[in-house]
């Protein structure tokens, strides 16, 4: 429901409790001097009163607020015939009472601040005309008067920001749905895109030759698009504590000759050293294409636990011979390796290189990961 | 011998044809394509299928809805799950549901027709992306459920497991540890087979639970 209707109720309160005030005033006062006069134009409020409850909740227009004006001004100016022409200036409040605020309160709810202030104005002449009566004496207390201008701008005001706030809303909420529809489409686009990739990369591998090689192109982009289509977990809390999952940078190695294998579940590590270590399996891989034949398989596994994760970076190259680490090392020659072994000591971690003959190379890298028992604990399922 | 029948469940025309033909060309019986997760579990239960090559995104029903109502049939058909979109916890998810291999659709023709002779003879078909998923769910099981509850893998399962995920074959695999092929055969089965035992308890369980509150 829209908040501007919640105001004309809201007005329509105020109208039919002023009535009830008007009339209790004036029962009180014995209906002033003509009590028969004084009870036509109670009536007259009461059918107005009626009259405007329904009319506000179905049409607004200038031509009602307008019409409005004027039967609450005539009331108010009958005044000095219910009540006698010195009741004014004595200081005795008009028949109509506090029901004179209504129509300032709808012209602030449909004009804004200034059609508030005019409506406002417009009645305080009104009254102040009977209190003055003719002569427009300025000496008279104005209270009544300086409320009800304030009344229309205050309510004006409000009423116009609701409305702001309310389109603004609406905006928001339809953008989100056209967002959301997008991303529905985008979906169904991308898991097309998808099967026709896995597709050329089939078929190109099985017809071999050049077609071999656009099959492997096509693989290389399958893994990438994957990986970032990939829905997020729901609960990716992690991300605001600086955190990120291992396994999804290594994700990104995957290609017709990298196997990338990782838990359902997110390793985490937090942001730089999840950088660095992803950046040291990259090297082991890219030490995997520099020598050995092309071709050559590699598998990315990682694991976790509570307090470590483990990545392993295996080819199934022609490995290398017993005692050959040991001698590079002790020659200090051991390039790449040496790096590797580095960067992981840099995170606090080991790395231990594996040879076994016609089991190609493998190399472990341990960093320890303090985060990882606590993204255990926050992980639904 | 009469040939294997085979289903094809994909909602890809241009996969589910290139799939039936491979298929077709090794000889075997496809008695079923469809691309729609509910027609899938009605044909199944009509045809009776020996395997069923299950995708996992399907437009009406998720693809692992659909493994689990397949192990619920009268004749439980053995599931290969051959899925582009690499969603590691519906591939697990599938797993537990009762599949019992998995394999990427950017596999081989050679890779995926051994697959679907492996699954068919009832073994499990390990690539290392299944071996890294089945690994992270057994520790996540280790850290959530209490010792006595939840199942736990040997540190033998757990070392050939490594070896799976690393890419190894299990040839390989029984050279390194100096145990028999079939042995090692038998540790990755049984691996499988505590998951997906565990699974069903818990549903079980759930069941149980839920229909206390309701009485």
């Amino acid at each position: 429901m829209e908040i501007a209707s919640s105001f004309w109720r809201a007005i329509s309160v105020y109208r039919i409790a002023s009535l009830a005030y008007a009339a209790l005033l004036l029962a009180g006062a014995g209906g002033y001097q003509r009590p028969v006069l004084g009870w036509l134009v109670m009536g007259v409020m009461a059918l107005w009163t009626a009259a405007t409850t329904f009319a506000y909740s179905i049409a607004r227009g200038r031509s009602l607020l307008m019409i409005d004006m004027l039967v609450t001004m005539g009331c108010l100016l009958a005044s000095p015939y219910v009540q006698g022409a010195d009741a004014g200036p004595a200081g005795v409040m008009p028949v109509t009472a506090t029901w004179i605020g209504a129509p300032v309160l709808a012209w602030a709810v449909y004009g804004g601040r200034r059609a508030g202030v005019v409506a406002a104005v417009v009645l305080s002449m009104g009254d102040l005309w009977l209190r003055g009566l003719r002569g427009f004496d300025l000496s008279v207390h104005v209270n009544g008067a300086v409320l009800l201008v304030l009344a229309g701008a205050v309510v004006g005001h409000v009423a116009r920001l609701t409305k702001q706030a309310e389109e603004r809303l609406q905006r928001a909420v339809e953008m989100e749905a056209a967002g959301r529809e997008r991303e529905r489409l985008a979906r169904g686009i991308h898991d097309s895109v998808l099967q026709v990739l896995a597709m050329v990369q089939r078929r190109g591998l099985e017809i071999g030759g050049e077609a071999a090689e656009l099959g492997r192109l096509a693989g290389e982009q399958e893994a990438a698009l994957r990986e970032m289509i990939r829905s997020e977990p729901v609960a990716a809390g992690y991300k605001d504590a600086g955190l990120v999952d291992v396994g999804a940078l290594l994700r990104r190695y995957g290609s017709a000759t990298v196997t990338v294998s990782t838990p359902a579940t997110p390793l985490l590590l937090r942001a730089e050293r999840a950088r660095d270590l992803a950046a040291a399996v990259g090297a082991a891989l890219d030490n995997v294409r520099r020598h050995c034949e092309e071709g050559t398989r590699a598998w990315v596994f990682a694991e976790g636990d509570a307090e470590s994760v483990t990545v392993t970076v295996r080819d199934d190259g022609p490995g290398i011979p017993a005692g050959r680490l040991a001698e590079a090392e002790a020659e200090g020659r051991l390039g790449v390796a040496q790096s590797i072994r580095g960067r992981v000591a840099g995170l606090g971690g080991t790395a231990g290189f594996v040879s076994v003959p016609g089991q190609g190379t493998e190399v472990e890298l341990t960093v320890p990961a303090p985060a990882q028992a606590a993204a255990d604990l926050q992980w639904p399922l | 011998m009469n040939a294997l029948r085979v289903m094809v469940v994909d909602d890809h025309p241009m996969w589910r044809d290139a799939v039936a033909r491979d298929l077709g060309e090794a000889r075997y019986d496809v008695v079923a394509t469809t691309g729609e997760g509910r027609q899938a579990l009605r044909v199944a239960a009509a045809v009776r299928p020996d395997v069923v090559i299950l995708d996992l995104r399907l437009p009406d029903l998720p693809g692992v809805e659909v493994a689990r109502g397949l192990a619920a049939c009268e004749h439980p058909p053995r599931v290969l799950v051959l899925s582009a979109s690499g969603e590691q916890e519906d591939v697990l998810e599938a797993v537990k549901a009762g599949a019992s291999g998995y394999l990427v659709k950017s596999a081989g023709r050679e890779e995926f027709l051994d697959a679907v002779r492996r699954t068919a003879e009832g073994e499990p078909v390990f690539t290392p992306g299944l071996a890294g998923l089945v690994l992270g769910e057994y520790r996540r099981l280790a850290v959530q459920t209490p010792a006595d509850d939840g199942p736990r893998l040997t540190d033998r399962e757990t070392e050939v497991l490594r070896l799976v995920a690393k890419g190894l074959s299990y040839k390989q695999i029984a050279e390194r540890l100096v145990l028999s092929h079939r042995t090692v055969q038998n540790h990755v089965q049984n691996t499988l087979n505590k998951l997906q035992l565990h699974n069903r308890v818990e549903l079980v369980r759930y069941a149980i639970e839920r229909g206390l509150d309701e009485t």
